[in-house]
């Protein structure tokens, strides 16, 4: 079966909206979000799926859960 | 003193005129004194829309330049006594108004009036400038497609810039059929997307197409695209009403028209 058209439509406008707001490519968002990862894992316990970051027209959102809380 | 809102979209052919017209007249109808003023300078529209094209004299451009009285330039629209209009000029000239007058002619006529509603021309250059300048808060109209939903973001983005941080969305032309089959982006999907207060939806409606043939408004006239308008309305005043259920709606409509065709 086909993906939906809409599931390609919000992830296609998520990119370009994350780009727009921080004004670069939707490539260097990528980019950014790995390394911040990298950079906080190098500090925090991570879990590439409990991480997420927002960027909205003001701020920069990282939300993870911290992998001991879970236990 | 009146309250100064701006409709905005970024992108063209979303249903700003359209929104801005049926808002002014829902307003009205509720004994609001409310001024639409029509900023697109070089492609004025609002007056078609209304159905007021033939009653033009003076237009925004005489009242900057001074070469008529404020009053004279403002249109009244008998069938709505406490509606006017002050339409744009057709002149090519897109610097012809600067935000400085604009703010300066709001600041004026905002005695006047219990609202004004600016219909700004889409684009981000300075036709927004001067449709914002004088604005206390803003609605942006998008339709649940990427291109325009990209843009109203843009717009949400400049007008925080800019000091106008009370906005809401209007979704404009929501085909539930699409939406239900996962080929349209629903109202939860856009609104997480822009995560902006949502002041209204309004359903594809052929109705819209066949009232603006005509000049005529929408709001309150049809069961669909007619009762969001004037809920928005309504929101607009400060009551509280639920969105419509899509859902129920759509199917309650197909059996009202099902028993039509019945009898």
């Amino acid at each position: 079966m086909s993906v939906p058209s809409v599931v390609i439509a919000k992830d296609r406008l998520k990119n370009l909206v994350t780009a727009d707001r921080v004004h670069c490519t939707p490539d260097s968002i990528q980019l950014m979000s790995t390394e911040i990862y990298r950079t906080l894992s190098k500090y925090i316990e991570l879990n590439p799926e409990d991480f997420q970051i927002n960027f909205t027209h003001t701020d920069i959102h990282i939300h993870y859960i911290n992998d001991r809380r879970k236990h | 003193m009146g309250e100064v809102i701006v409709i905005t979209s970024g992108k063209g052919g979303v249903g700003k005129t359209t929104t801005t017209a049926n808002i002014g007249i829902g307003l009205s109808k509720r004994n609001k004194k409310t001024l639409v003023i029509d900023t697109d300078l070089g492609l004025r529209n609002l007056d078609v829309v209304l159905g007021l094209e033939n009653r033009i004299v003076y237009n925004l451009v005489d009242v900057i330049n001074g070469n008529c009285r404020l009053k004279q330039a403002l249109i009244s629209d008998s069938r709505y006594p406490e509606l006017y209009l002050l339409p744009s000029a057709q002149t090519k000239d897109k610097s012809a108004v600067s935000p400085e007058q604009m703010r300066k002619l709001i600041a004026e006529l905002r005695e006047d009036f219990d609202f004004i509603l600016l219909d700004c021309p889409a684009g981000i250059e300075q036709g927004f400038q001067n449709a914002i300048a004088g604005a206390d808060k803003a609605i942006v109209v998008t339709t649940p497609e990427v291109s325009a939903i990209r843009d109203a973001d843009r717009i949400i983005g400049l007008l925080e810039v800019n000091g106008i941080r009370d906005h809401s969305l209007v979704i404009n032309r929501l085909r539930i059929d699409m939406v239900k089959r996962g080929d349209m982006m629903s109202v939860e999907d856009v609104t997480e997307i822009l995560a902006v207060n949502l002041l209204g939806v309004i359903p594809d409606d052929e109705q819209v197409v066949i009232a603006t043939n005509q000049g005529n408004p929408i709001v309150g006239e049809s069961p669909k695209a007619g009762l969001a308008y004037e809920h928005i309305c309504r929101r607009i005043l400060g009551e509280e009403i639920p969105l419509m259920d899509f859902h129920h709606s759509e199917s309650l409509l197909s059996k009202v028209s099902h028993l039509f065709k019945m009898n």
